[in-house]
Protein backbone atom coordinates (compact mmCIF):
# COMPACT_ATOMS: atom_id res chain seq x y z
CA UNK A 1 0.00 0.00 0.00
CA UNK A 2 1.64 3.60 -0.97
CA UNK A 3 1.03 6.09 2.02
CA UNK A 4 1.20 9.60 1.63
CA UNK A 5 2.34 11.05 4.76
CA UNK A 6 1.58 14.55 5.85
CA UNK A 7 3.95 16.18 8.48
CA UNK A 8 2.52 19.22 10.17
CA UNK A 9 3.75 21.63 12.79
CA UNK A 10 2.24 19.30 15.68
CA UNK A 11 4.62 16.57 14.70
CA UNK A 12 7.95 17.71 13.46
CA UNK A 13 10.25 14.52 14.18
CA UNK A 14 11.31 10.98 11.95
CA UNK A 15 9.93 8.36 14.40
CA UNK A 16 6.53 9.46 15.36
CA UNK A 17 3.84 6.37 15.21
CA UNK A 18 2.93 7.77 11.65
CA UNK A 19 5.76 5.88 10.47
CA UNK A 20 5.09 2.82 11.51
CA UNK A 21 1.88 2.92 10.25
CA UNK A 22 2.92 3.29 6.69
CA UNK A 23 5.35 1.04 6.35
CA UNK A 24 7.87 0.71 3.24
CA UNK A 25 6.46 2.90 0.58
CA UNK A 26 5.62 5.80 1.82
CA UNK A 27 6.23 9.53 0.86
CA UNK A 28 6.64 12.65 3.69
CA UNK A 29 5.66 15.87 2.99
CA UNK A 30 5.40 19.16 4.68
CA UNK A 31 3.29 22.01 3.09
CA UNK A 32 4.28 25.54 3.60
CA UNK A 33 0.83 26.88 3.47
CA UNK A 34 0.89 31.00 3.76
CA UNK A 35 -2.52 31.20 4.55
CA UNK A 36 -2.52 28.65 7.25
CA UNK A 37 0.28 30.19 8.89
CA UNK A 38 -0.99 33.73 8.34
CA UNK A 39 -4.08 32.62 9.64
CA UNK A 40 -1.93 31.45 12.80
CA UNK A 41 -0.64 34.79 12.87
CA UNK A 42 2.93 33.14 14.05
CA UNK A 43 5.69 36.09 13.89
CA UNK A 44 9.27 35.62 12.15
CA UNK A 45 10.79 33.82 14.81
CA UNK A 46 8.23 31.24 14.45
CA UNK A 47 8.35 30.50 11.45
CA UNK A 48 11.74 30.49 11.20
CA UNK A 49 11.96 28.03 13.65
CA UNK A 50 9.62 25.78 11.98
CA UNK A 51 11.22 26.27 8.42
CA UNK A 52 14.36 24.88 10.03
CA UNK A 53 12.74 22.32 12.21
CA UNK A 54 11.60 20.63 8.48
CA UNK A 55 15.06 20.80 7.09
CA UNK A 56 16.52 18.85 9.60
CA UNK A 57 13.98 15.97 7.79
CA UNK A 58 13.87 14.15 5.42
CA UNK A 59 10.80 15.03 3.90
CA UNK A 60 9.97 17.41 0.93
CA UNK A 61 8.62 21.17 1.40
CA UNK A 62 5.71 21.88 -0.90
CA UNK A 63 4.23 25.09 -0.93
CA UNK A 64 1.08 25.98 -1.49
CA UNK A 65 -2.51 25.37 -0.04
CA UNK A 66 -2.67 22.50 1.87
CA UNK A 67 -5.66 20.37 0.89
CA UNK A 68 -4.67 21.30 -2.99
CA UNK A 69 -1.20 20.12 -3.04
CA UNK A 70 -1.89 16.72 -0.82
CA UNK A 71 -4.89 16.22 -3.68
CA UNK A 72 -2.47 16.35 -6.22
CA UNK A 73 0.56 14.27 -4.34
CA UNK A 74 -2.05 11.55 -3.86
CA UNK A 75 -2.82 11.28 -7.12
CA UNK A 76 0.74 11.53 -8.68
CA UNK A 77 2.53 9.22 -5.89
CA UNK A 78 -0.86 7.19 -6.44
CA UNK A 79 -1.04 7.18 -3.22
CA UNK A 80 -3.85 4.37 -1.62
CA UNK A 81 -3.66 6.75 1.79
CA UNK A 82 -2.89 9.96 3.44
CA UNK A 83 -1.51 9.71 7.21
CA UNK A 84 -1.49 12.54 9.59
CA UNK A 85 -0.04 12.49 13.15
CA UNK A 86 -3.22 13.56 15.39
CA UNK A 87 -3.43 17.01 16.58
CA UNK A 88 -6.23 19.12 18.74
CA UNK A 89 -5.44 22.11 16.32
CA UNK A 90 -8.95 22.66 14.96
CA UNK A 91 -7.77 24.65 12.16
CA UNK A 92 -5.93 21.57 11.28
CA UNK A 93 -8.90 19.57 11.95
CA UNK A 94 -11.05 21.51 9.42
CA UNK A 95 -7.94 20.79 6.67
CA UNK A 96 -8.06 16.95 7.28
CA UNK A 97 -11.69 17.11 7.48
CA UNK A 98 -11.69 18.26 4.10
CA UNK A 99 -9.12 16.04 3.08
CA UNK A 100 -11.05 12.98 4.21
CA UNK A 101 -13.95 14.07 1.88
CA UNK A 102 -11.28 13.35 -1.32
CA UNK A 103 -9.49 10.58 -0.01
CA UNK A 104 -9.15 7.99 2.82
CA UNK A 105 -7.58 9.63 5.75
CA UNK A 106 -6.29 8.05 8.77
CA UNK A 107 -5.04 9.58 11.77
CA UNK A 108 -2.22 8.40 13.63
CA UNK A 109 -2.07 9.11 17.66
CA UNK A 110 1.45 10.29 19.14
CA UNK A 111 3.00 8.03 22.08
CA UNK A 112 0.75 9.22 25.20
CA UNK A 113 2.50 10.93 28.26
CA UNK A 114 0.21 8.30 30.83
CA UNK A 115 -1.66 5.41 29.29
CA UNK A 116 -5.19 5.84 30.59
CA UNK A 117 -8.32 3.63 29.92
CA UNK A 118 -11.14 6.25 30.45
CA UNK A 119 -10.77 10.13 30.01
CA UNK A 120 -9.36 11.65 33.48
CA UNK A 121 -11.26 14.70 35.51
CA UNK A 122 -10.11 17.20 33.67
CA UNK A 123 -12.39 20.48 35.44
CA UNK A 124 -9.03 21.53 37.38
CA UNK A 125 -5.44 20.07 36.97
CA UNK A 126 -5.12 18.55 40.87
CA UNK A 127 -8.21 16.49 39.84
CA UNK A 128 -6.65 15.09 36.66
CA UNK A 129 -3.27 15.00 38.36
CA UNK A 130 -4.18 13.05 41.24
CA UNK A 131 -5.74 10.40 39.31
CA UNK A 132 -2.97 10.09 36.58
CA UNK A 133 0.41 10.89 38.93
CA UNK A 134 0.91 7.12 39.61
CA UNK A 135 1.32 6.65 36.10
CA UNK A 136 3.35 9.41 35.20
CA UNK A 137 5.85 8.96 37.56
CA UNK A 138 6.51 5.59 36.04
CA UNK A 139 8.52 5.02 32.58
CA UNK A 140 6.57 5.16 29.68
CA UNK A 141 3.83 6.18 32.07
CA UNK A 142 2.87 2.86 32.43
CA UNK A 143 3.04 0.08 34.86
CA UNK A 144 5.90 -1.97 34.86
CA UNK B 1 10.34 4.26 3.08
CA UNK B 2 11.05 7.06 0.10
CA UNK B 3 12.00 10.46 -0.09
CA UNK B 4 12.23 13.06 -2.52
CA UNK B 5 15.13 14.49 -0.14
CA UNK B 6 18.14 12.68 -2.33
CA UNK B 7 19.46 12.85 -5.76
CA UNK B 8 15.98 12.30 -7.56
CA UNK B 9 14.62 15.49 -6.40
CA UNK B 10 14.94 17.22 -9.78
CA UNK B 11 13.74 15.02 -11.83
CA UNK B 12 11.02 15.24 -9.29
CA UNK B 13 11.30 18.82 -9.09
CA UNK B 14 10.48 18.86 -13.58
CA UNK B 15 7.48 16.60 -12.97
CA UNK B 16 5.88 18.27 -10.16
CA UNK B 17 6.07 21.79 -12.42
CA UNK B 18 3.35 20.08 -14.42
CA UNK B 19 1.48 19.77 -11.53
CA UNK B 20 1.74 23.18 -10.41
CA UNK B 21 3.42 22.14 -7.45
CA UNK B 22 6.30 24.55 -5.80
CA UNK B 23 9.06 22.28 -4.17
CA UNK B 24 10.84 24.98 -1.62
CA UNK B 25 14.47 24.48 -0.59
CA UNK B 26 15.63 22.71 2.42
CA UNK B 27 19.29 22.03 1.80
CA UNK B 28 21.29 25.77 3.13
CA UNK B 29 24.88 26.48 3.82
CA UNK B 30 24.36 27.93 6.94
CA UNK B 31 21.78 29.71 9.36
CA UNK B 32 21.54 32.98 7.53
CA UNK B 33 20.90 31.65 4.35
CA UNK B 34 18.15 29.55 5.73
CA UNK B 35 16.89 32.53 7.84
CA UNK B 36 17.21 34.93 4.12
CA UNK B 37 14.99 32.42 2.39
CA UNK B 38 12.27 32.35 4.84
CA UNK B 39 12.35 35.93 4.65
CA UNK B 40 11.67 36.08 0.89
CA UNK B 41 8.43 33.50 1.69
CA UNK B 42 6.64 35.33 4.27
CA UNK B 43 6.08 38.99 2.99
CA UNK B 44 3.31 39.48 5.02
CA UNK B 45 5.63 39.84 8.06
CA UNK B 46 7.90 43.28 8.49
CA UNK B 47 10.15 41.43 10.79
CA UNK B 48 13.57 38.69 10.38
CA UNK B 49 14.99 38.45 12.56
CA UNK B 50 15.57 34.96 14.32
CA UNK B 51 15.59 33.47 16.97
CA UNK B 52 18.80 32.36 18.73
CA UNK B 53 16.94 29.06 19.69
CA UNK B 54 17.68 26.65 16.93
CA UNK B 55 15.11 24.45 15.36
CA UNK B 56 16.75 21.57 15.18
CA UNK B 57 17.02 17.68 16.11
CA UNK B 58 20.41 17.92 17.73
CA UNK B 59 19.53 21.23 19.14
CA UNK B 60 16.72 19.42 20.86
CA UNK B 61 19.03 16.60 21.75
CA UNK B 62 21.87 18.60 23.41
CA UNK B 63 18.76 20.59 25.44
CA UNK B 64 17.58 17.22 26.54
CA UNK B 65 20.70 15.65 27.75
CA UNK B 66 21.26 19.09 29.91
CA UNK B 67 18.22 18.89 31.99
CA UNK B 68 18.45 18.83 35.74
CA UNK B 69 15.84 17.51 37.02
CA UNK B 70 16.75 17.71 40.60
CA UNK B 71 17.73 21.10 39.90
CA UNK B 72 14.99 22.39 38.29
CA UNK B 73 12.56 21.39 41.36
CA UNK B 74 14.30 24.06 43.77
CA UNK B 75 15.41 26.47 41.39
CA UNK B 76 12.36 26.63 38.73
CA UNK B 77 11.08 29.76 40.24
CA UNK B 78 13.99 31.87 39.68
CA UNK B 79 14.49 33.78 36.73
CA UNK B 80 18.06 31.98 36.62
CA UNK B 81 17.30 28.41 37.88
CA UNK B 82 17.72 25.23 35.73
CA UNK B 83 14.83 25.24 33.79
CA UNK B 84 14.92 23.46 30.92
CA UNK B 85 14.03 25.03 27.36
CA UNK B 86 12.70 22.52 25.95
CA UNK B 87 9.21 23.80 25.08
CA UNK B 88 9.62 24.59 22.01
CA UNK B 89 10.40 21.71 21.11
CA UNK B 90 7.80 19.78 22.77
CA UNK B 91 5.15 22.57 21.33
CA UNK B 92 6.17 21.26 17.68
CA UNK B 93 6.43 17.69 18.46
CA UNK B 94 10.36 17.14 18.66
CA UNK B 95 10.28 15.72 21.63
CA UNK B 96 7.36 13.88 23.35
CA UNK B 97 6.60 14.51 26.70
CA UNK B 98 6.60 10.57 26.88
CA UNK B 99 10.64 11.27 25.66
CA UNK B 100 11.01 13.85 28.15
CA UNK B 101 9.52 12.13 31.45
CA UNK B 102 11.96 8.87 30.90
CA UNK B 103 15.08 10.87 30.02
CA UNK B 104 14.26 12.61 33.56
CA UNK B 105 13.28 9.81 34.99
CA UNK B 106 16.61 7.95 34.32
CA UNK B 107 18.85 11.24 35.97
CA UNK B 108 17.32 10.67 39.56
CA UNK B 109 17.05 7.60 42.36
CA UNK B 110 13.61 8.16 42.35
CA UNK B 111 10.86 9.47 41.02
CA UNK B 112 9.85 11.23 43.80
CA UNK B 113 12.66 13.46 43.81
CA UNK B 114 11.49 14.77 40.49
CA UNK B 115 7.82 14.97 41.13
CA UNK B 116 7.57 18.68 40.11
CA UNK B 117 9.49 18.10 37.08
CA UNK B 118 6.89 15.57 35.95
CA UNK B 119 3.96 17.54 37.37
CA UNK B 120 5.18 20.22 34.93
CA UNK B 121 5.28 17.78 32.12
CA UNK B 122 1.53 16.73 33.62
CA UNK B 123 0.28 20.43 33.08
CA UNK B 124 1.43 20.24 29.14
CA UNK B 125 -0.44 17.03 28.97
CA UNK B 126 -3.21 18.35 30.54
CA UNK B 127 -3.70 21.87 28.98
CA UNK B 128 -3.88 19.51 25.01
CA UNK B 129 -6.41 17.20 26.74
CA UNK B 130 -8.61 20.56 27.76
CA UNK B 131 -8.21 21.23 23.69
CA UNK B 132 -8.94 18.06 22.48
CA UNK B 133 -12.40 17.83 24.11
CA UNK B 134 -13.28 21.54 24.67
CA UNK B 135 -11.97 23.58 21.95
CA UNK B 136 -14.59 26.08 23.05
CA UNK B 137 -12.77 26.72 26.05
CA UNK B 138 -9.32 28.18 24.19
CA UNK B 139 -10.80 31.90 23.06
CA UNK B 140 -13.86 32.03 25.47
CA UNK B 141 -14.16 32.76 29.27
CA UNK B 142 -14.51 29.88 30.92
CA UNK B 143 -15.72 31.44 34.08
CA UNK B 144 -16.44 34.75 34.63
CA UNK B 145 -13.57 36.73 36.38
CA UNK B 146 -13.29 36.50 40.15
CA UNK B 147 -12.05 39.96 40.29
CA UNK B 148 -14.80 42.03 40.80
CA UNK B 149 -15.34 43.08 37.73
CA UNK B 150 -17.34 41.65 34.24
CA UNK B 151 -15.68 40.80 31.27
CA UNK B 152 -16.91 43.84 29.60
CA UNK B 153 -15.04 46.02 31.81
CA UNK B 154 -11.57 44.76 30.05
CA UNK B 155 -10.51 46.38 26.89
CA UNK B 156 -10.03 44.50 23.79
CA UNK B 157 -6.75 45.38 22.55
CA UNK B 158 -3.02 45.34 23.96
CA UNK B 159 -1.90 49.03 24.20
CA UNK B 160 1.11 49.94 22.36
CA UNK B 161 3.19 50.81 25.01
CA UNK B 162 3.13 46.71 26.17
CA UNK B 163 3.55 45.69 22.72
CA UNK B 164 6.27 47.39 22.39
CA UNK B 165 8.09 46.93 26.29
CA UNK B 166 7.56 50.84 26.93
CA UNK B 167 5.25 50.37 30.10
CA UNK B 168 7.24 52.34 31.83
CA UNK B 169 7.45 49.61 34.91
CA UNK B 170 11.05 48.49 34.54
CA UNK B 171 11.27 44.53 35.43
CA UNK B 172 7.80 44.29 32.73
CA UNK B 173 9.91 46.27 30.22
CA UNK B 174 12.78 44.06 30.59
CA UNK B 175 10.20 40.80 30.49
CA UNK B 176 8.86 41.66 27.17
CA UNK B 177 12.25 42.75 25.62
CA UNK B 178 13.13 39.70 26.04
CA UNK B 179 10.49 37.87 24.58
CA UNK B 180 10.41 40.30 21.52
CA UNK B 181 14.49 39.65 20.79
CA UNK B 182 14.43 36.07 21.69
CA UNK B 183 10.93 34.53 21.45
CA UNK B 184 11.20 32.82 24.65
CA UNK B 185 10.09 34.09 28.41
CA UNK B 186 10.79 31.98 32.13
CA UNK B 187 7.70 30.85 33.20
CA UNK B 188 7.73 32.99 36.22
CA UNK B 189 8.10 35.92 33.94
CA UNK B 190 5.11 34.82 31.80
CA UNK B 191 2.84 35.01 34.79
CA UNK B 192 3.99 38.83 35.49
CA UNK B 193 3.69 40.20 32.65
CA UNK B 194 0.40 38.74 32.04
CA UNK B 195 -0.95 39.33 35.39
CA UNK B 196 0.59 42.96 34.59
CA UNK B 197 -1.14 43.14 31.47
CA UNK B 198 -4.66 41.67 32.84
CA UNK B 199 -5.24 43.05 36.01
CA UNK B 200 -2.78 46.23 36.01
CA UNK B 201 -3.97 47.68 32.87
CA UNK B 202 -7.76 45.77 32.76
CA UNK B 203 -6.94 43.99 29.57
CA UNK B 204 -8.77 41.47 28.36
CA UNK B 205 -6.73 37.86 29.16
CA UNK B 206 -7.51 36.99 24.94
CA UNK B 207 -5.71 40.20 23.67
CA UNK B 208 -2.21 39.15 25.55
CA UNK B 209 -2.51 35.76 24.64
CA UNK B 210 -2.76 36.30 21.15
CA UNK B 211 0.17 38.42 21.78
CA UNK B 212 1.93 35.87 22.93
CA UNK B 213 1.13 33.23 20.70
CA UNK B 214 3.09 35.41 17.59
CA UNK B 215 6.05 35.65 19.28
CA UNK B 216 6.26 33.18 21.59
CA UNK B 217 8.44 29.77 19.92
CA UNK B 218 6.46 27.70 21.84
CA UNK B 219 3.15 28.63 22.86
CA UNK B 220 -0.11 26.77 21.45
CA UNK B 221 -3.24 28.02 21.98
CA UNK B 222 -3.81 25.45 24.95
CA UNK B 223 -1.09 25.95 26.83
CA UNK B 224 -0.92 30.36 26.31
CA UNK B 225 -4.69 30.62 26.47
CA UNK B 226 -5.45 28.52 29.23
CA UNK B 227 -2.80 29.88 31.63
CA UNK B 228 -3.60 33.67 30.66
CA UNK B 229 -7.61 32.46 31.67
CA UNK B 230 -5.28 30.90 35.12
CA UNK B 231 -3.88 34.42 35.72
CA UNK B 232 -6.80 36.12 35.04
CA UNK B 233 -9.20 33.88 36.60
CA UNK B 234 -11.48 33.03 34.21
CA UNK B 235 -9.92 29.18 34.68
CA UNK B 236 -9.26 29.61 38.12
CA UNK B 237 -10.57 29.96 41.54
CA UNK B 238 -8.87 33.39 42.20
CA UNK B 239 -6.40 36.02 40.04
CA UNK B 240 -3.00 36.00 39.82
CA UNK B 241 -1.29 38.55 41.55
CA UNK B 242 2.45 39.55 42.54
CA UNK B 243 4.70 42.58 43.87
CA UNK B 244 7.48 43.95 43.81
CA UNK B 245 9.11 41.75 46.40
CA UNK B 246 7.86 38.89 44.68
CA UNK B 247 9.88 39.90 41.59
CA UNK B 248 13.30 40.90 44.00
CA UNK B 249 12.81 36.99 45.42
CA UNK B 250 13.10 35.52 41.96
CA UNK B 251 14.77 37.83 39.39
CA UNK B 252 18.91 38.03 38.97
CA UNK B 253 21.42 40.97 39.51
CA UNK B 254 20.28 42.27 35.69
CA UNK B 255 16.69 42.93 36.44
CA UNK B 256 16.25 46.13 37.49
CA UNK B 257 13.56 45.77 40.32
CA UNK B 258 14.23 49.38 42.09
CA UNK B 259 11.40 50.72 44.04
CA UNK B 260 11.77 53.97 41.81
CA UNK B 261 11.04 51.73 38.66
CA UNK B 262 9.00 49.97 39.62
CA UNK B 263 6.25 52.01 41.20
CA UNK B 264 2.95 50.12 40.66
CA UNK B 265 4.23 47.07 41.61
CA UNK B 266 5.54 48.39 45.21
CA UNK B 267 3.03 47.30 47.57
CA UNK B 268 1.79 44.96 49.96
CA UNK B 269 -0.51 41.96 48.27
CA UNK B 270 -3.09 43.21 50.93
CA UNK B 271 -2.97 46.46 49.19
CA UNK B 272 -2.77 45.37 45.94
CA UNK B 273 -5.76 43.68 45.89
CA UNK B 274 -7.29 46.35 47.40
CA UNK B 275 -5.97 48.66 44.51
CA UNK B 276 -6.83 46.70 41.57
CA UNK B 277 -9.43 44.69 42.77
CA UNK B 278 -12.33 47.34 44.72
CA UNK B 279 -15.23 45.73 43.61
CA UNK B 280 -14.17 42.31 44.92
CA UNK B 281 -16.37 41.07 47.71
CA UNK B 282 -13.84 37.82 48.98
Amino acid sequence: MNSLIWLHEDALRYDHPVFDKAGENSHTCYIWDADYLQSMDYGFKRLCFIYEAVCDLPVTIYSGNTVDVLGKLVSVKQATQLLVPTTPNPRLGSIITKLSEKMQVHTVEDIAFVKTKSNADIRRFFRYWNKTKKLAMQIDGKNA
Amino acid sequence: MTSDNNSGQSINRVKYKTQNMKILENQFENRLELVSYVSSLVNWLDDANPSPVIGNKQAAKDKLNAIEPKQYVRTRNFLDGKVTYLSPYIRHGMLTLNQVRNHALNKCESPEQIEKFIQELAWRDYWQRIYQSRPDYIWHDVEPYKTGYNATDYADDLPDDIARGETGVACIDQFIHTLLDTGYMHNHTRMYVAAYTVHWRRIKWQAGARWFLHHLLDADPASNNLSWQWVASTFSNKPYIFNLENVRKYAHDEINTGAADNQVLDASYETLTAQLFPNKTQ
